[in-house]
């Protein structure tokens, strides 16, 4: 699934291993959602939308729906 | 870093030394036992199963390891692994019983033996690892 985590990790000054530490997950996780190869669990998804401060469909793009 | 274990992958890993240590020093038992005491009767069943328990005691640590890894993207990594390591034994125990079926001096010629399909599983989940992980770099 396209996200903008990268470019929300970037705004943020936060490497990949630094949002990992934050979410609690390993930094290889970090890298395969935001390369859109892993969708992560809701509860996943939850954490990064209070981490950021947004909510989920602002970080995830649902396509279908575009 | 790739590698960096979490904790739940570090308490397995130990699990696993322990038991296939445990392993080792069953196996030099048993056969030191055989050699030596030639046991009889029920012992002999018993004897013969005792390097088992830490094989059971291995299969048991991966299972609550992949309860216990918190990280869900490495669980998936995991369960893929063994999903690939399930289909290659399937895959070469369905050959070999073909040819031990067809060619009675396959099994002979070649020593092939059970219990190899413990180490192959185990051989075949490290190997596909680094296949699945790069799907997902």
């Amino acid at each position: 699934m396209k996200n903008r985590l990268r470019v929300l990790r970037a705004e943020s000054n936060w490497s990949q291993a630094d949002l990992a530490q934050r979410l609690e997950v390993s930094r290889q996780s970090v890298n395969a959602i935001e390369t859109g190869k892993f969708d992560p669990s809701l509860p996943l998804a939850f954490r990064l939308a209070r981490l950021f401060k947004m909510p989920i469909e602002q970080i995830f793009i649902d396509e279908d729906a575009i | 870093m790739w590698c960096t274990k979490s904790a739940a992958e570090r308490i397995y890993l130990v699990r696993v030394m322990i038991a296939m240590s445990i392993y080792v020093g069953a196996i030099a038992a048993v056969s030191w036992s055989f050699h030596h005491r030639h046991p009889q009767g029920a012992v002999v069943y018993l004897l013969a199963m005792l390097p088992a328990l830490p094989i059971f005691a291995v299969i048991a640590s991966l299972g609550i390891y992949l309860a216990e890894e918190k990280d869900e993207f490495v669980r998936t990594v995991l369960v893929q692994c063994s999903l690939w390591a399930t289909a290659i034994v399937l895959s070469i125990a369905t050959c070999v019983g073909l040819l031990q079926t067809y060619v009675p001096s396959f099994a002979q010629r070649a020593g092939v033996t059970d219990y190899w399909v413990f180490t192959v599983w185990f051989l075949a989940y490290a190997a596909v690892q680094p296949f699945v992980r790069r799907r997902y770099k």
